[in-house]
């Protein structure tokens, strides 16, 4: 059927949860392109032998025209959302990605992912005279301080104030809520609230 | 040193530091944990809480943990070994020692300035003189001995009077510190709790709240569940306790104008059934130390007698074992009282069966005496563990049960508790009915065997210390005669079956009951130095060790001679063994 | 404690001229902060991006800074301290928040914004801030690049313009809102004429709140007659 793998992509955006995100499908990236490449060169055809004389040829070339349409469509959509959950990993993860999400990405989504990383970066360092973290104070605060366990072995870490805690599984801490929040994010600590 | 002011001179002191706080896993340290985080949490000290299993693990966490902190918190651990010498900490690092366990290193009482005793004043009595144990002339004397060796001249001084003299009047000196050494560290006992200490030091500061009062109860009760105090000294604390109990649940006006889901305590005559309120009455009596023991539910008369009890006080058996919460209100609410009713007939006194208490609720449905969240909370730091988990992950999980918003959480670790506790008298019943219980002369002994399901969520120190407790009365009950009320028993149970390893516990004899006291720590170590066994004495709780299963034998032959010469001198150890431990290194 | 309040905000008095009109009004620490609080608001509530408020930013950036230097040089010790570090959370939080915001609506809809942007005269107020436009700039042809690279330049070539596919993205201008009215206007047309109903018009008093469509009410979001909530 015409455009069921451009659709195949989309289906696989739905299906992919949250937080996650699903190989870079360059295989059936390809074979959208191919069907597009030989729908178009069959349109042409078509269309040089209508201007030649021949009849009955035209709502074959308008089915495969919107046929195109949606492809590039559907593509366009795929490639786009992708962006939008890398988008969302940089605000979730900060500027590196886990290995994994990484491995799962195509050669210019990366190359993407490092400019969005710098204009982001520059926008950040432009606010005021001298800049704003906005990654920063995600949750309204409540309260300076909070207590926090230590979910895996983290290594050492250090203190606005110049100390060094040693971050290890089960271990709890009492910390600088501005201080941990991105390793609450990134699951190396876990807030306990009480 | 014994800090006098806590306020003064450790709350005051740690203010705006960071400060490091290890903790054992007991339900008492627990607790005081707990209301120590509270309290930082109100002044914004930052901490971090480290557990620890023993003392490996303490050296451990303190290397890795202790860069730039200098005020270390040690909560149930630390007291009884010199931590200085053990930890070889910076000189400006200083330890503020909050623990029950006793006798506390003399060295830590001496050292002023490094270490940091948060003990009640009047427990610390018998402790000894600093002239009796320190000796400050005793490096020059070493020093100048030394140098004499090479000198002609001083040979003569050496014979001269006055110094024979001063070698006798310093031998006498040695002899007596090793006499008060040791008659000071042969038993190990317990002081206060540490959740009451802190919730005192909280109290103090006029930040108590009805919670933390909660989590002081949960620590003397658990002193009391794992045979650390005395009936006496239990009761003393809970009276303590009651007054900050009456203080903050005292309602002006008419009653229930308190939210339903605020924490209301009630003192109570409670009775002495463990988790009856969620488990079966009958199921409950049965795996209750003392009512198990009385009735000697082990045997077919047993049973009958248990029958005719509850017969007697007209409670249908089919009630008794169904779902306490689930039995008839107008038995249940009865219970209490035709229990206490009927049980002198079978040879009970009533401070067997009743012992005061107190209630915690919160919300409809949550009712729990102080004695289930320390079963509750003890059989979760001491579940068994898949390859996988490291010890500390059952820490947190205790740690969260005690905050009360956890309900779901709690019923899980009251059935585990429930598991746990039948494990336990199902062992006994194994011992009993096996009669695995054996008499080695001055003490009795048995061991758990290898393979059993038991076997793995018996192998921990806490556990152990109620089966051993459990074992030694059931034996003793079981016993007609007077003389197993004298014998200690020693219990071993497998550890690790791959290498071979097994925990072993001595408790003291039933007769002693009202002291607490445990000999088994120095004749444990006394032991194992002389028939060169592997062993491993890691826990804080000395009369606690794990050896290796292949020296059980020649550990044992020691430990018969070492006891019988105690056994045959009026039972408390000797003089006789006191020259014998002496005179080794 | 309130000395250091006064101290801090007297300090700061900053000049702040409101709707870039000559007359230089001062306004007071908590005001500017007010001011933030009703923007951030709007913006959080409104569907589309609303003007940018550059001056009130910076002047909460200083003010920030102001506050930062204040407490430095505070004991450590002090009770005040731990307030007012706790403001300053609240306060960067409510600025973050406001801009992460306005970002997350610039990166969703970056043609539309564009086109409106490039279609503004110069009487109109900017709908972006300087560094937001920049952003925004380079956020879009960031995107076009990716996609021409992976897709659009292996298409037929009368298939190669991307402008129908992101600017056909737009807010959602018809969404219903919360509001309060802060002044009283009258007969706002809240329904235009059609050829079955006549114009259906609202008086809005002061204080009121309302449940409404926005695209009829958002004029007055803008000249901040209604805040929404």
């Amino acid at each position: 059927m015409l455009a069921s793998k451009a659709f195949e992509l989309i289906k696989e955006l739905s299906r992919g949860n949250s937080g996650s995100l699903s190989p870079y499908n360059e295989d059936c990236i390809r074979q959208v392109l191919d069907e597009m490449k030989s729908l178009y060169e069959q349109n042409q055809k078509d269309v040089s032998d209508t201007v030649a004389g021949e009849t009955g040829l035209f709502s074959g070339v308008q089915v495969r025209h919107a046929a195109l349409e949606r492809n590039k469509r559907c593509l366009l959509t795929y490639l786009y959302k992708r962006l939008q959950i890398i988008q969302e990993m940089r605000w979730e993860f900060g500027s590196v990605l886990p290995m994994d999400i990484r491995y799962n990405m195509c050669e210019q989504e990366i190359s993407w992912f490092n400019r969005y990383n710098k204009m982001l970066a520059v926008y950040m360092r432009s606010i005021g005279d001298s800049g704003l973290d906005l990654t920063q104070d995600m949750q309204p605060p409540k309260s300076l301080y909070i207590e926090v366990r230590c979910l895996k072995d983290h290594g050492e870490f250090e203190t606005q104030d110049g100390n060094i805690i040693v971050l290890k599984r089960n271990n709890q801490h009492f910390l600088l809520r501005s201080e941990c929040e991105h390793l609450i994010r990134q699951g190396v600590l876990e807030h306990v609230t009480n | 040193m014994l800090v006098k002011d806590p306020k003064k001179e450790f709350y005051d002191k740690i203010q705006h530091q960071r400060v490091l706080i290890l903790v054992t896993f007991d339900v008492d340290a627990l607790c005081a944990c707990n209301i120590l985080q509270y309290l930082f949490q109100c002044d914004q000290v930052l901490y971090t809480v480290v557990p620890v299993t023993g003392k490996q693990d303490l050296e451990n966490s303190f290397l890795e943990n202790s860069e730039g902190i200098k005020h270390i918190l040690m909560l149930n651990c630390g007291a009884t070994i010199d931590i200085i010498e053990l930890l070889q900490p910076d000189d400006d690092v200083c330890f503020y020692i909050c623990d029950s366990h006793r006798p506390v290193d003399v060295h830590n009482v001496y050292n002023g300035v490094q270490v940091k005793l948060l003990m009640k004043d009047e427990e610390m009595r018998d402790i000894p003189d600093y002239d009796d144990v320190f000796r400050d002339d005793e490096d020059d004397e070493s020093d100048a001995e030394s140098n004499d060796e090479g000198e002609q001249l001083s040979k003569r001084k050496r014979y001269s009077d006055e110094y024979i003299l001063k070698r006798r009047e310093r031998r006498q000196w040695e002899e007596n510190r090793n006499k008060t050494l040791f008659e000071y560290t042969q038993f190990s006992s317990f002081g206060s709790s540490a959740a009451l200490l802190m919730f005192e030091i909280a109290w103090r500061m006029s930040k108590d709240t009805n919670d933390l009062v909660w989590l002081g109860i949960i620590g003397v009760t658990d002193q009391l569940v794992h045979y650390r105090i005395s009936r006496e000294k239990y009761i003393e604390d809970v009276m303590t306790l009651q007054s900050h109990v009456s203080r903050h649940n005292f309602k002006e006006g008419p009653e229930n104008n308190q939210p339903i889901n605020s924490l209301k305590i009630s003192f109570e005559d409670e009775l002495q059934l463990t988790l009856y309120r969620h488990w079966s009455l009958f199921e409950s009596i049965c795996k209750s130390v003392t009512t198990a023991c009385k009735f000697k539910v082990w045997s077919m008369k047993g049973r009958k007698r248990l029958h005719e009890f509850l017969a007697e006080m007209g409670l249908p058996l089919i009630q008794c074992q169904q779902k306490y919460s689930a039995m008839e209100p107008s038995l249940r609410n009865n219970v209490k009282e035709l229990i206490q009713k009927h049980i002198e007939k079978y040879g009970f006194a009533p401070e067997d069966i009743v012992i005061p208490s107190f209630n915690a609720q919160y919300g409809y449905r949550n009712k729990l005496c102080a004695s289930d969240v320390v079963l509750a909370c003890c059989a979760l730091l001491e579940s068994p563990q898949e390859k996988s988990q490291n010890a500390t992950d059952s820490f947190f999980q205790a740690m969260d049960i005690l905050n009360r918003k956890n309900t779901k959480e709690m019923e899980e670790a009251l059935n585990m508790a429930k598991k746990q506790i039948g494990a336990l008298a199902s062992q006994v019943q194994t011992f009993l009915d096996m009669q695995q219980v054996m008499s080695a002369g001055p003490f009795l002994y048995a061991f758990v065997q290898e393979g059993t399901l038991e076997a793995k969520c018996l192998s921990k120190p806490q556990c152990l210390q109620r089966l051993a407790r459990f074992t030694l009365e059931a034996y003793s009950a079981e016993r007609r005669s007077k003389k197993t009320q004298y014998l200690p028993l020693v219990l071993g149970v497998p550890l690790d079956a791959e290498q071979q390893t097994s925990l072993v516990i001595g408790i003291p004899p039933l007769n002693l009951d009202d002291e607490r006291k445990n000999f088994f720590g120095k004749a444990f170590e006394q032991a194992a130095v002389t028939t060169n066994s592997r062993t491993l004495h890691n826990y804080f709780d000395n009369y606690i060790l794990q050896m290796n299963t292949e020296d059980r034998g020649k550990f044992f032959d020691a430990l018969i001679n070492l006891l019988q010469v105690s056994l045959s001198l009026s039972l408390s150890l000797s003089l006789s063994l006191s020259a014998f431990i002496c005179a080794s290194p | 404690m309130n000395s250091l309040n006064q101290q801090s905000f007297n300090d700061s008095n900053v000049d702040y001229d409101e709707d870039s009109e000559e007359e230089a009004e001062a306004l007071t620490a908590a005001e500017v902060f007010a001011k933030l609080e009703e923007a951030w608001l709007n913006e959080k509530f409104s569907p589309e991006l609303l003007e940018a408020k550059t001056e009130i930013v910076e002047c909460i950036m200083d003010q920030i800074k102001v506050m930062e230097e204040n407490l430095l040089k505070c004991k450590k010790d002090d009770m005040k301290i731990c307030i007012h570090k706790m403001e300053l959370d609240r306060i960067r939080f409510v600025l973050s928040s406001y801009l992460r915001i306005r970002l997350q609506k610039i990166q969703n809809y970056t043609a539309y914004y564009l086109n409106i942007e490039n279609q503004r005269t110069d009487k109109q107020a900017s709908l972006f801030s300087p560094e937001e436009l920049k952003f925004a700039k380079e956020f879009h042809s960031s995107i076009d690049k990716h996609l021409t690279e992976l897709a659009m330049q292996h298409m037929p070539s009368i298939l190669q313009n991307l402008n129908d596919n992101l600017s056909g993205n737009k807010p959602d201008l018809d969404c219903y809102v919360f509001l309060r009215v802060n002044e009283d206007t009258d007969s706002v047309v809240i329904d235009e004429e059609t050829t079955e109903t006549g114009e259906e018009t609202v008086d809005f008093q002061k204080d009121e709140q309302h449940i409404i469509r926005y695209q009829p009410i958002r004029h007055l979001v803008s000249s901040s007659q209604l805040t929404l909530i």
